[in-house]
């Protein structure tokens, strides 16, 4: 097999994988404290809820009021989940895109760049989901949607989305100059 | 083909897909809430199967262990005197359209008590008009879930008053539906005549059906 034939896939740098693991770890403790503390953490939404009438718009009727807390709680176990399986799918997605990036990026500069741009952002936006959850019994589902939107999931996402297209169009190019050459 | 060349198609085919530009809507995807029965509704769905099913004696388990009766206890002084006893009783006897004139009765003072309690909330000038629109908003998804349940009994009883009832729901709907294109908001005020209506209509059909029929128990639509 001559080299230019060999596979030339590279491992990305240790930190990076260092945090992707973190993140499915993060995502398995997630997980796991979600069905061991399930009560505990339902009831502590709930009494953060009661404790904040206006903020969620309690009415002081039982059949109204009852509604509005289950669909608090809902979301509440929902942004949970949602943080277990994103930190989860984006552990992967870091290993797989930062390699992609390690592999076909010869610029180290640009290399750098997005393979920090990749780690950060995709480490990053699963905890917008929990950001979510913890702020929903204190500032209510769309106030706490807000907060995590600004805080966390745009300038994380972006910073996802940003790099993948940078990378695409970097393996794109590289691809286009090898057909000519 | 080269590994290198390999690597960069296989990479860009997976980068296309996972950069792939997804719609706002699917933003930020934050789940879905899809709103559940309470213990009161679903057991009055069990008992109303179980009779339509003619299980009378399951039908008067349900009831005597469920929570429809302890409501019925919890709003016994709103309630037409002995609307729990002669349910009971009819469940007993087995009497099907009794029995669903009597939880018709207790569903349609439920609405009725919450649209009194909608109107005096709404009635109050310290909470600002965003507020008071949430909150008649609220009021009329908890209205509409006690009444949907009884809807159809009520129109095969007093067909006029489920119309009213209706009419009512969609003109106090028109209130709490968001201003379009940054237009003001709607004036609270205007919910209350409705939410008055939906009160003072199921009254007088709580009042009617109070007293059983006395030639036949069979309902039969009066227009």
């Amino acid at each position: 097999m001559r080299e230019a034939d060999a596979p030339t896939w590279r491992v990305p740098p240790r930190w990076v994988l260092l945090v992707a693991v973190l993140s499915i770890v993060a995502a398995e403790i997630g997980g796991g404290s979600m069905a061991r503390f399930k009560v505990e953490l339902t009831r502590w939404a709930r009494d953060g809820m009661l404790a904040r009438p206006s903020v969620h718009g309690l009415v002081g009727v039982r059949d109204v009021d009852e509604r509005i807390l289950d669909e608090a709680l809902v979301k509440f176990d929902a942004g949970l989940r949602l943080f277990h399986m994103h930190a989860e799918g984006m552990g992967l997605v870091i290993i797989a895109t930062s390699m992609v990036a390690a592999s076909v990026i010869r610029h180290v500069t640009a290399r750098r760049a997005i393979i920090a741009l990749l780690t950060t952002g995709g480490a990053g936006y699963p905890v917008g989901y929990l950001v979510w959850s913890a702020l929903i019994p204190s500032y209510g589902l769309e106030r706490a949607k807000t907060i995590a939107e600004w805080l966390v999931w745009v300038p994380f996402g972006t910073a996802t989305i940003v790099a993948l297209w940078c990378l695409a169009g970097l393996v794109a190019w590289s691809m286009i100059d090898r057909h000519r050459a | 083909m080269t590994g290198r060349r390999l690597v960069a198609r296989t990479a860009l085919a997976a980068l296309a897909l996972l950069s792939a530009p997804s719609s706002p809507a699917s933003a930020h995807h934050v789940g879905a809430y899809v709103p559940k029965d309470n213990a009161v509704t679903t057991n009055f769905k069990e008992v109303k199967f179980s009779v339509q099913a003619k299980k009378y004696a399951v039908a008067l388990r349900l009831f005597d262990t469920g929570p429809l009766r302890a409501e019925m206890r919890a709003h016994a002084a709103t309630l037409p005197p002995g609307l729990e006893d002669n349910t009971r009783a009819a469940l007993a006897a087995g009497d099907g359209p009794e029995v669903e004139r009597r939880l018709m009765i207790f569903f349609a003072a439920l609405a009725r008590d919450l649209a009194l309690e909608a109107d005096r909330q709404l009635a109050r000038p310290d909470a600002p008009a965003e507020a008071r629109i949430a909150t008649g908003k609220k009021f009329l998804e908890a209205i509409w879930r006690y009444y949907n349940l009884v809807d159809f009994a009520v129109a095969t009883r007093d067909n006029k008053t489920s119309v009213a009832v209706r009419l009512a729901f969609d003109e106090a709907e028109t209130y709490v539906k968001p201003a379009a294109g940054g237009a003001a908001p709607s004036d609270p005020a205007g919910l209350r005549p409705p939410l008055q209506r939906i009160a003072r209509v199921l009254s007088t059909l709580i009042d009617a059906s109070s007293t059983p029929p006395s030639s036949s128990t069979t309902p039969r639509r009066n227009s």
